[in-house]
């Protein structure tokens, strides 16, 4: 009878080949959201639009809503901003925008040339509403529900299949 | 065609390499004459065949052909020669043939350099050895092939070197690392043939203690290289972050390092043979561990690009048959008792028992909180948790506490028994007297003492006081008795005096984030540095803002640039930091953002005995060379 | 100097971190002044423990990112309303949870991380004792 010490090592060293294995297949590259079920953070900041306005939480109105986090600095925006585009016209749910760290003129004509799918866009220079928000890059979507609760965040662009897949399911609550 | 020439070489490497891993083994079992195969001519053929497929993808980077894709991702005309050639090893594929051709080394070294009359065992060492060789290169040409051609139309010029790799240091970090790495490779067989044909455990061990100790060797240099490298590379000071990375390089060194402990007890008194297998077996499989991790991207943090899963499984496939297999040979076979003459607790015996253990635990403890993060992640569903520099370190700090006390006593030790532990009287105070002089010599140069270095500095006099032994009575004169123990001496020292770098950096440095425009002077420890001027440097392949900073105390005045570099053609910025090496300390400077105008931020930070840690490497591995050289002339 | 007068200095030095820099501080140079040493330092040795959200595997002390400066200056403010390291830290999980501290918190998913080492050690040891007076019997 082979005594448990010298099976050991093979013991071990199989469970963590095994787990090893395991990890390979579990891919995740997000940083975890922490604000899930937490309400939107309060904040006061100008708009995007007119720099005399002041915008707060409350003015995230019209709910379920997304947010979206966005620059003129941001390539893979650009790559987002068709699919925004569509949730507009086709009129899904309202998109706010987050212009993050950004320069007002280059956003503003960013928007006149490309086309605005927000109802308005929250003007952070400093990126202050963003650390609350655990952001930290661009692109990133936040939904807002009916209760002003943050139900989930995607980081990177959304498409079609990141709708599908994350956001579309909080529409029919 | 030279690169075809090359991918042939490792077609063929492939098969013969299958063959050396598969017949010397038959025909020892078989005990058939038909199977046997001149083992050293094949050794030397698979040196040759992967040197010169080798040499064909150098000379692809070096002539510029961008039809290759490997060169294409990693190289440019306006790369500096020297750059293009250490390219060759500058990503996955061309850092895999390194290892091939590392392994072969160590491999036709071993067969050239051992007398060895027992043939079923080096036959099995060779097998082994060829085993491992052919599922690398199998790895390689299936999923990792240097060699791929971009056909018909080659882009016209390639994506250069990552900027942070064109730096002298990094033609010579992995080449050294991955001579560590592969070179465990040789102790592993060695341990499998032992058990496969019942070697005494004197006779093996002492077969297996020049290669451990060479391996241990390169991968010290390779791993302080590495850390020197990040130090003035990364541009902000740090000389260690337990990284994955690092973390993957640190472990196996630590089991080889046990390894060739254990090995000293093994071959002088036959005990410890399980452990010396087993340290065997892990010390390799953690450097091909160390591998996956890196190169499967399990590891890579939230915002990473993507390596290739497929990869990851190769290799955890290929260190799964080994460990594994070597493993069950280890729980199936039966261990024939060895004459082993009892030891007390006094005894040398149990010291290297001690060490084996606060080792390996420290190594596991390593491993362990580097994968942490995983399965944490994967337990709580989603929930992210980081283990870092802060976690490690308060781990260490009492396995590296016990581990210095032991290696001061470890010389006083004999085997068996050691009759008198007067000697600690006499230890104790030749260590306190030389931390009292140390602490001295630190005021005079710093003006402070802190309390939170008072440990580690005096661990460092307690190695340092334990090894050259001043006091101890002996028959031979004290040079004499130093030269017949130098390689322990280098290597004893040299980690004392990597201990003593390491708590005085981490307590007596400072750091600040300044704003300055040219003109301004700043006052910083006892220093003033001023910021002279800013401009425009064009380099082979980079243009610069260059900024020019005067560090002037009492003593000296000192000039040095520091600089923002943007890479054409990838575009890429890298921080070269400025650095003021002094015997005593280093003055660091790096540049920030450019915030406005002529307005820039630095980094400014004092690194008192930041290059003893690197000095105390270098000890230990002329150390360990030295010994591991000694024990092949007379294995 | 005598032993004794050594001796003396270095007792009455050892109490605790003195560090002086001596010289005048230049406030408008500094990019993160603070009013005493003490915040100064509690302000960088933060750096070393937070970790960058965006970067591979960088903390703060050691990243240029436009994130990693946005919350040295979170922690720099914070500092300056004399929040404590526990408050800061806090502060910085509400919003991006424990991955940014390089510090994992002790709680019972985290106590084998902890306390594996010194368990092991302590195991191994008694074995090995064990097994001696066994052998010895």
């Amino acid at each position: 009878m082979k005594k448990l010490i010298d099976i050991l090592p093979l013991i071990i060293f199989a469970i963590l080949i095994v787990v090893l294995f395991s990890f390979l297949s579990n891919k995740n590259n997000q940083l975890e959201t922490v604000l899930i079920d937490d309400t939107f953070p309060k904040f006061s900041l100008s708009s995007l639009e007119d720099d005399s306005r002041l915008l707060t939480q409350a003015d995230i109105s019209e709910l379920p809503a997304l947010i979206n986090v966005w620059a003129t600095w941001c390539i893979a925006c650009k790559v987002e901003h068709p699919f925004l585009m569509k949730l507009k016209t086709e009129s899904i749910l309202p998109i706010y925008g987050l212009n993050y760290k950004d320069n007002r003129e280059k956003a503003l004509e960013l928007l006149k040339r490309d086309g605005n799918p927000f109802e308005f866009s929250i003007f952070d220079f400093e990126g202050r509403l963003a650390i609350d928000l655990g952001v930290y890059g661009a692109p990133e979507t936040f939904f807002i529900d009916r209760n002003g609760v943050i139900r989930e965040r995607h980081v990177g662009v959304v498409d079609d299949k990141i709708w599908e897949e994350k956001f579309a399911k909080y529409l029919y609550e | 065609m030279t690169p075809e020439i090359g991918h042939i070489l490792l077609i063929v490497f492939l098969v013969l390499s299958f063959a050396g891993g598969f017949l010397p083994l038959t025909s020892v079992y078989l005990n058939n004459q038909t199977f046997e195969i001149p083992i050293k001519k094949l050794a030397f053929s698979l040196f040759l065949l992967i040197f010169l497929s080798f040499l064909s993808l150098v000379y692809s980077f070096l002539i510029d052909d961008f039809s290759v894709a490997y060169v294409s991702q990693n190289s440019n005309t306006n790369l500096p020669f020297y750059y293009k050639f250490a390219a060759t090893w500058g990503a996955h594929e061309g850092s895999l043939l390194l290892w091939i051709l590392a392994m072969n080394a160590w491999l036709i070294s071993f067969m050239f350099l051992t007398k060895c009359s027992d043939k079923n065992f080096t036959n099995a060492v060779f097998s082994i050895s060829c085993q491992v060789m052919f599922s690398f290169c199998l790895f390689t040409l299936l999923t990792s092939n240097p060699f791929e051609r971009i056909l018909p139309i080659p882009p016209l010029n390639g994506a250069d070197l990552n900027p942070s790799l064109q730096d002298i240091a990094f033609t010579i970090h992995p080449p050294l690392l991955y001579f560590g790495y592969s070179g465990l490779m040789i102790p592993f067989a060695i341990a499998v043939a032992a058990m496969l044909f019942n070697v005494d455990t004197k006779e093996w061990a002492a077969y297996s203690r020049p290669w451990t100790l060479l391996s241990c060797s390169f991968l010290t240099l390779g791993i302080a290289l590495g850390s020197w490298w990040a130090y003035y590379e990364l541009g902000w000071g740090g000389w260690w972050f337990w990284d994955p990375v690092e973390n993957a390089a640190f472990v196996p060194w630590l089991l080889s390092v046990a390894l060739f402990h254990s090995l000293i007890a093994s071959q002088s008194r036959s005990v410890f043979g399980k452990w010396s297998i087993l340290l065997s077996i892990f010390a390799f499989a953690t450097s091909l561990l160390g591998t996956f991790l890196v190169r499967s991207g399990i590891l890579t943090s939230v915002h990473a690009f993507a390596l290739d899963p497929e990869r990851g499984v190769f290799i955890l496939g290929i260190l799964g048959f080994f460990v594994i297999g070597s493993l069950l040979i280890y729980s199936l076979k039966d261990f024939k008792k060895d004459e082993v003459k009892p030891y007390q607790l006094s005894s040398k015996e149990f010291g290297f028992l001690l060490n084996n253990l606060l080792l390996v635990i420290l190594a596991v403890s390593i491993l362990f909180g580097t994968i942490f993060p995983l399965i944490y992640e994967a337990a709580t569903n989603g929930k992210q948790i980081s283990v870092g520099a802060p976690y490690f370190e308060i781990i260490l700090f009492p396995f590296a506490l016990a581990l210095g006390l032991l290696q001061g006593i470890a010389l006083y030790l004999s085997w068996g028994v050691t009759s008198s532990f007067n000697f600690l009287q006499r230890l104790t105070l030749e260590s306190v007297s030389l931390f009292g002089i140390i602490l001295l010599v630190l005021f005079i140069l710093f003006d402070n003492l802190y309390l939170s270095s008072f440990a580690t500095i005096f661990l460092a006099c307690w190695i340092v006081a334990g090894t050259l032994q001043v006091s101890k009575k002996r028959n031979l004169n004290y040079w004499n008795f130093l030269k017949k123990r130098l390689a322990v001496t280098f290597a004893h020292v040299g980690m004392a005096i990597l201990v003593l770098g390491v708590g005085v950096v981490t307590s007596y440095s400072i750091e600040k984030e300044l704003i300055l425009t040219p003109g301004d002077e700043f006052e910083f420890g006892d220093q003033k540095i001023t910021f002279q001027s800013i401009e425009d440097t064009l380099g082979p392949n980079y243009f610069s803002k260059s900024a020019n900073i005067i560090f002037e105390d009492e003593k000296d005045i000192s000039s040095v640039v520091t600089e923002k570099r943007t890479y054409t053609p990838s575009g890429q910025l890298t921080t070269e930091a400025g650095i003021v090496t002094e015997p005593f300390q280093d003055l660091y400077i790096s540049m920030g953002d450019n915030l406005e105008a002529d307005i820039w931020s630095f980094k400014v930070q004092i690194k008192p005995f930041i290059r003893w840690i690197w000095l105390g490497a270098l000890l230990i591995a002329i150390g360990s060379m030295l010994a591991g050289l000694n024990r092949i002339q007379r294995s | 100097m005598n032993k004794i007068s050594i001796f003396c200095i270095l007792i009455s030095l050892s109490f605790g971190n003195f560090a002086t820099t001596g010289k005048d501080y230049d406030f408008d140079k500094d990019a993160y002044p603070f009013e005493n040493e003490i915040k100064e330092e509690l302000f960088y040795s933060l750096l070393f423990e937070l970790r960058c959200p965006k970067c591979q595997s960088s903390n703060l002390a050691g990243s240029n990112s436009p994130i990693s400066n946005d919350l040295k200056r979170e922690v720099y403010e914070l500092i300056k309303k004399n929040q404590s390291s526990d408050q800061i830290k806090t502060y910085l999980v509400e919003r991006y949870g424990n991955f940014i501290i390089y510090n994992p918190p002790v709680e019972p998913a985290t106590y084998v991380l902890w306390f594996g080492p010194f368990a092991l050690i302590l195991i191994s040891i008694f074995s090995i004792l064990f097994f001696r007076k066994r052998q010895i019997q």
